[in-house]
């Protein structure tokens, strides 16, 4: 490896370096303990503030629907379901990206995850978070929701096991915790490293609890890595389970427009394609405010680039395949209902649907534009809200009008659904904020890894020198 | 229920003391409002801070939320016969205009609340329609009237006596010269006879009965063409070729649930072979009747006369005597309309039937009159039957107010009614009442009318007093009261003895005084016992008048003028009794949620025109536009209907009350400022003017049409007979398999219901019945316009066919209990589940809200809690509740479960007699209100029930039946009957 100022543009992409600017161990550890280390920005205290309100917002949303009912959001009776489903769905969708990038990305050898996986994983249990809350929240009556856990009781009274609600609870909550548990494992080694770096006593006191006794022995790194494969090994089929039982919740019934088979897969792409499209976002925001272009590089964003593009195609794929079931089936409701969608009361959801998941990651088929960051960076955007439409379509213009016309009816939100879908990114960004304020948001342990002096080897003269194989 | 709390939040006053808020004023609402009433004054009331404390509870923690519990007190002293949770019926009867309805009422612990009728009177036949169903709401009323009142200050009704014995000391001097009564229509023995004792005592007084809808012009053309004072009952299970003319006889005009009944009896198909009424109809609005046609044709009121007279000019042609037949150009283009139907009402002969609406002028009734003699219908498909009641005239209304204004007349008493409200605009009734010295009003509510008089009494419900009526035929029946009056109101024949005998006698001695004239064969106290058992007195029926038949050789009538050709400038405007009625039943929140059954408006009536007149007057549905005719202008928003006449506008009664009531009061528009004494119906020369402004309107059915879907399945008769299996083969589907194993269904009970969508017309009495017996709540206008209405049952209303020429089709649906229940499989808690006899049963308590179930509902017929609607309920009002049925609290999904009290209560009272459950034992509360018998229930396991055997019809199908749902409720498919001949 050369330790000369790198030029790459030369070099295709398998040989670019994942980090720029000359890293080493101590460089990276310096970057990355630094920001947390470093005075708190001001602009951190009003980001937080600002947060805070929205998670106000969220709370005062809440505490009304709970004191007044369900009939606060602009449910009726065909539309049974609407912001609240949505939100759940498109925010757990959001935290599909984490858990692929960390486990399956991992079990792939994708080495340059390492720059991202932290960051993401820490929005998917964020986002997890927010999409909980809203199945909780949705039930007409809030207090009784334990009802959906198998808990004992004296009435011998179980849930409904066919029911695919109850899929969504055990499913949701396996996956978040695996998340956690993911999450956390991975943090260890640089918890200690906090600790080791610490300089008052409570913090030193706090990363000593949280780091477990960690001490980088050898023994430790092993039992630590095979720990690592295991735990990727459970989250790996999560990720594709979690929103396959999410999409049951409209496959298994009977409803045109919900009753197909392409939910499940077409669900876990659509959620891989808005984890990745969200990573993006985040990622641009954060490397820029806390200058980590040389640890997150144009080179990664393009990764995920490619990421987006492929599953915003398979999307798009799913949104075309709809239409020939429906035609082919024979069906007269389903064919109503994929009409209806495109030019029917909600026509302007689907367009805007079709338009940002399908027509904007085209953009990506071009380098130039897949590896500018201000065209990603809006591109991304765009895809948060196409997935959210999506969704709209999905639960309102099948629901709004279903097989008997007599009780089709428009469906249209209040402030209260509004409040409570805003108020839920106050939940996120609070949540986000304490997190890269506290924790490394970048896997110290794990960037190391792709240095070239964490893979010593013998290279032959001749041959090109170089940190990959 | 916050929002409609800032709904109504609107201040809305009764008198100039509530607007001005004087402390006199408060103490007033205290007093008056001592008893149940504490949460107008209190904002912390009891039931608000429970309400708080148990949102911070479910806020705090999540264990442990219980609703507050009642202490419930046992009698003292065990009433006999009253055994607690067994219900009790009685019979009674509800008096309806000049006629009366026989009654069934199911009391608990004293309580009325549910009313049936009483198969045993023939205005009911055990039937009954929404109007009736929802009576029961308004007993319990709490905006009914408490205190007599003079001048609007609290008064005892011992002050008014002693008003009344002035004013007859008075009066007894001249003779009761400038003494009045305004009572409305009645059939009342008692009060016949007391009011001939009134005439007695003050020969000079003037007594005038006036109803804003009656059947003054009926009546009247019958007394010029037979010399007969009678009432024509039409034998529609008789005809088997139908001419109604302008008649809403299935919805609005009266006798409607027996006309229903034989309508439905005279269009049932029980097999291929059997036969069915054909029924025209010629009418200017689109009404339920109109829906059941064969054929109808889109006519003007002002113009069906003289579709009258050229249909008796054809029949005339082909050989019926009918008299001279002055000739007229016809009012349709195409005169093949008049010739297929006279050929076809003379080869039905005296099997046809010809019906004129009310609405219509009494020279059409006349010509309806001679045509039904001509074609040999008078004693098969019209009876005329003697008939006193005190009945409707508008003229000698007129006259009053003409005498009230020049001071003929020095007291007024108004017995019921609201004159002030619905009295023809003309006739400046208000300003009338006001230059007489002495007025009095006896009102359910302290009303329009009891406002601008001097004395006010409170009157009682007809559950709530003695009374007795005569139903149309001449049958007698007694007004037996079903609890103490709630509100210490007065009681009609108390009023009437009070005004012509100066005594104050209690309600039950004054009718046994009359009812010992009838009752005189045997003991009396056996007969009278009898008579309050059976409802009626058996055998009271009058005699048909089958030789009184209208002279041919009589003049002919005088044809009335025609208004010519209508335009967007020369509109007609058409006045509808509103399923609310005239609007006395307007604080009915029952019946303001009960969409319209045509234009399926809720909370508000609107001025209905057809799509194209709308257009042509460049308005669009919620516009409000400007009335103007003759002088007189309304603002009221406009709805589209297809199949409306072109340039006619028709304007429900009976909206826009002032002092109604807080549910009454500013709903809708108060279409009386249009109607004048000369057209009381319809009156052409109105032009519309848009004011620019819009109007939310509460529309419970977006979609009108049934997009290409086998929803409503219809075939006409010839089709039918040619392809009997028409309804099942018109969906193709896979095999329907289930991965779910079958339920064992081959033992015991197994419930299922069949609605004949034939006979069906969709007049919403199951709707209301269901509402009665189901406790199911009332959410308001906001509500039902968000698509929140709470209906078990409801009637989906389509529009098929040509969009100038429609056909209206009616279905009820409420749930299908289906036994492949794609709800009860997606409920996380198992909160629906289905049982062993079959139904997809909903446990309450359990029930989360998540809504899923809702979703996957193909029918929709869930309904969902989003608040607590039954928070508000006053106190009085919980009396109507039934106590077999749940009142389900916020965040619950609720639904028809077949009325599954009455299948338990049956299985028990079946169980104690060791025996099952027989065919027709019990009804549901929809199958039971039904006129047209169009229901059916029972066990299905059973071969022999009638469910049963409505199943095994080649007619019969399963709505959605493709989705492999496997519904319980089965429809049997439409039929029309339509003229070979004719081919529109």
């Amino acid at each position: 490896m050369s330790s000369t100022a790198q030029d790459v543009s030369g070099l295709p992409d398998s040989e670019k370096p994942l980090l720029t600017g000359n890293q080493t161990f101590a460089s990276i550890t310096a970057t990355i303990s630094g920001i947390v280390e470093r005075k708190t920005p001001p602009i951190w205290y009003l980001a937080l503030g600002a947060a805070l309100s929205l998670l106000m917002v969220l709370f005062g949303s809440i505490g009304w629907l709970v004191y007044e009912g369900t009939g606060i959001w602009g449910l009726n009776n065909p539309v049974g379901w609407g912001w609240a489903i949505i939100n759940f769905v498109w925010w757990v969708g959001i935290g599909h990206a984490g858990t692929l990038i960390s486990a399956i990305l991992f079990l792939l050898r994708q080495r340059w995850r390492t720059s991202i996986n932290r960051f993401a994983e820490a929005m998917t249990l964020f986002a997890v978070s927010c999409a909980l809350i809203f199945p909780a929240i949705h039930v007409g009556r809030v207090w009784v929701v334990y009802w959906t856990f198998p808990v004992p009781n004296q009435m011998g009274m179980w849930p409904n096991f066919r029911s695919p609600l109850l899929w969504d609870v055990f499913a949701v909550s396996t996956y978040f915790t695996a998340s956690l548990l993911f999450w956390y494992t991975g943090l260890i080694p640089d918890l200690a490293t906090f600790r080791d770096r610490a300089k008052t006593k409570i913090k030193k006191f706090v990363f000593g609890i949280l780091s477990v006794g960690w001490r980088g022995g050898n023994r430790q790194w092993k039992h630590y890595e095979l720990a690592y494969l295991i735990l990727a090994g459970i989250s790996t089929p999560l990720v594709l389970s979690v929103h396959s039982v999410v999409s049951t919740d409209f496959a298994v019934s009977i409803l045109p427009g919900w009753h197909t088979t392409i939910f499940p897969p077409y669900f876990v792409a659509g959620a891989i394609f808005s984890g990745f499209a969200m990573v993006v976002t985040l990622t641009i925001i954060a490397r820029k405010i806390f200058g980590l272009e040389n640890m997150i590089t144009v080179n990664h964003l393009e990764k995920m680039n490619k990421i987006i593009l492929l599953t915003g195609s398979m999307v798009g794929y799913a949104y075309g395949m709809e239409f020939f079931i429906a035609w082919y089936s024979g069906n007269i409701y389903e064919q109503f209902t994929f009409i209806n969608r495109a030019f029917g009361q909600y026509g302007w959801a689907y367009w805007i649907m079709v338009s940002y998941n399908v027509l904007v990651p085209q953009l990506f088929w071009f380098k130039k534009l897949r590896t500018s960051v201000p065209v990603m960076f809006v591109a991304s955007l765009f895809i948060n809200v196409g997935m959210w439409f999506e969704r709209f379509v999905i639960v309102v213009s099948s629901l709004a009008q279903d097989f008997l016309p007599a009780n089709w009816d428009y469906y249209s939100p209040t402030i209260w659904d509004v409040a409570t879908f805003v108020g839920s990114f106050g939940l996120f960004f609070t949540l986000f904020l304490l997190f890269i304020r506290f924790l490394p948001m970048i896997s110290m342990a794990e960037v190391k890894t792709v240095l070239p002096e964490a893979d010593p080897h013998y290279v032959a003269p001749g041959t090109k020198g170089g940190h990959h194989e | 229920m916050s929002e409609m709390n800032k709904k109504i939040g609107k201040k809305y006053w009764r008198t100039i003391e509530e607007l001005g808020d004087t402390p006199e004023y408060r103490q007033s609402v205290i007093e008056e409002y001592k008893r149940g009433h504490e949460d107008d004054e209190n904002p912390w009331s009891r039931r608000s801070f429970l309400t708080l404390m148990g949102a911070s509870m479910a806020l705090a923690g999540l264990a442990g939320c219980r609703r507050p519990v009642d202490k419930i007190v046992p009698y003292v002293d065990q009433p006999e016969e009253v055994v607690p949770g067994v219900p009790q019926y009685y019979a009674t009867t509800m008096p309806q205009s000049t006629g009366a309805i026989g009654l069934l009422v199911q009391t608990r612990e004293g309580r009325p609340i549910k009313i049936e009728g009483n198969e045993a009177h023939p205005s009911s036949l055990g039937s009954t329609d929404a109007l009736t169903q929802a009576s029961i709401l308004g007993l319990y009323d709490p905006d009914r009237s408490k205190k007599t009142r003079e001048k609007g200050a609290e008064k005892t009704y011992d002050d008014f006596v002693t008003f009344w014995r002035e004013r007859a000391e008075e009066f007894a001097a001249d003779k009761g010269d400038g003494l009045a009564v305004l009572s409305e229509p009645f059939s009342s023995p008692t009060l016949g006879r007391l009011k001939q004792d009134f005439l007695k005592a003050y020969p000079r007084a003037t007594w005038v009965a006036y109803e804003p809808v009656g059947d003054e012009n009926v009546g009247a053309a019958i007394k010029a063409v037979t010399d007969d004072r009678a009432a024509a009952v039409y034998r529609y299970e008789r005809a088997s070729v139908i001419l109604s003319l302008d008649s809403d006889f299935l919805q609005s005009e009266s006798e409607a649930v027996t006309a229903a009944r034989g309508f439905s009896d005279g269009r049932r198909m029980d097999d291929l072979q059997d036969e069915m009424n054909r029924l025209y109809v010629v009418e200017p609005a689109f009404t339920l009747t109109g829906g059941m046609a064969d054929h109808r044709l889109r006519l003007p009121a002002s113009h069906v006369g003289v579709f009258a007279v050229a249909l008796a000019g054809e029949l005339a042609k082909r050989g019926l005597s009918i008299g001279t037949v002055p000739s007229v150009s016809s009012p349709i283009p195409d005169t093949g309309w008049i010739t297929a139907l006279a050929a076809d009402l003379i080869k039905a002969g005296n099997n046809a039937l010809v019906v004129a609406g009310r609405r219509q002028p009494q020279w059409v009734h006349e010509i309806v009159l001679l045509i039904n003699n001509a074609l040999g219908a008078v004693g098969t498909t019209v009876q005329y039957f003697g008939h006193d009641a005190t009945d409707t005239r508008v003229a000698e209304l007129a006259n009053l107010v003409d005498r009230m204004n020049s001071g003929a007349v020095r007291t007024l008493i108004m017995l019921g009614g609201n004159p002030v409200y619905d009295a023809p605009v003309d006739l400046k009734f208000a300003a009338a009442l006001k230059k007489i010295d002495h007025t009095a009003h006896l009102s359910l509510y302290f009303d329009e009318t009891s406002q601008a008089a001097e004395w006010h009494i409170p009157r009682t419900h007809f559950l709530e007093a003695w009374g007795d009526a005569v139903s149309i035929d001449g049958t007698k029946s007694v007004i037996q009261p079903m609890i103490e009056p709630l509100f210490g109101g007065h009681a009609d024949v108390e009023m009437f003895a009070l005004l012509s005998s100066g005594r104050d006698q209690r309600g039950h001695d004054i009718v046994r005084d009359t009812w010992r004239s009838i009752l005189t064969t045997g003991k009396f106290d056996k007969a009278w016992r009898r008579v309050l058992h059976d409802g009626l007195l058996v055998g009271s029926a009058a005699k048909a008048l089958p030789d009184r038949r209208p002279q041919p050789n009589k003049t002919w009538p005088k044809v009335g003028a025609t208004t010519g050709s209508l335009s967007a400038t020369n509109l007609e405007i058409n006045f509808y009794p509103s399923h609310l009625g005239d609007g006395r039943y307007a604080n009915n929140p029952w019946l303001q949620e009960l969409p319209d059954a045509v234009s399926k408006v809720a909370w508000d009536n609107v001025a209905v025109m057809n799509p194209s007149t709308a257009e042509k007057l460049g308005v669009r549905n919620g516009d409000i536009v400007r009335l103007d005719v003759s002088g007189n202008a309304l603002e009221i928003p406009v709805w589209t209907v297809p199949g409306y006449a072109d340039f006619v506008l028709g304007l429900p009664l009976g909206y826009g009350r002032r002092f109604g009531g807080r549910v009454a009061d500013d709903v809708g528009f108060n279409t009386y400022a249009l109607r004048t004494s000369s057209n009381m119906y319809f009156a052409s020369g109105a032009t519309v003017t848009t004011t620019g402004r819009t109007y939310d309107i509460a529309n419970v059915q977006d979609h009108n049409r049934m997009a290409g879907r086998p929803i409503i399945r219809e075939a006409s008769l010839e089709e039918y007979r040619e392809e009997p299996m028409f309804a099942r083969e018109m969906v193709e589907h896979p095999p329907l398999r289930s991965i779910y194993p079958d339920h064992d269904y081959s033992r015991g009970y197994q419930w299922g219901m069949t609605i004949d969508l034939n006979t069906c017309n969709g007049c919403n009495a199951c709707v209301i019945a269901c509402q009665s017996e189901n406790n199911i709540p009332v959410v308001g206008k906001e509500q039902v316009g968000k698509g929140r209405e709470m209906a078990w049952i409801r009637n989906d209303r389509y529009f098929a066919g040509d969009a100038d020429e429609p056909q209206m089709l009616h279905q009820p649906v409420a749930c299908q209990q289906c036994e492949n229940a794609p709800c009860e499989q997606v409920c996380p808690v198992a909160a629906t589940v289905h049982d062993k006899e079959g139904l997809n049963t909903m446990n309450y308590n359990r029930c989360i809200g998540t809504r899923y179930c809702s979703n996957n509902c193909p029918y929709k017929v869930r309904r969902f809690n989003f608040f607590n609607y039954v928070k508000d309920m006053p106190e009085v009002v919980q009396m109507a509740m039934n106590p077999d049925v749940t009142v389900r609290s916020r965040g619950v999904m609720e639904k028809c479960t077949f009325c599954i009290q009455r299948i338990n209560r049956s299985k028990q009272e079946a169980k104690k007699e060791d025996r099952t459950v027989r065919d027709g034992e019990f009804q549901t509360a929809c199958q039971q209100a039904c006129p047209a018998k169009a229901i059916q229930f029972g066990n299905i396991n059973d071969p022999d029930s009638r469910v049963a055997k409505m199943k095994e019809k080649d007619r019969n199908y399963a709505l959605l039946g493709e989705l492999n749902v496997r519904p319980r409720s089965t429809y049997l498919a439409k039929l029309r009957n339509p003229n070979p001949e004719m081919d529109g």
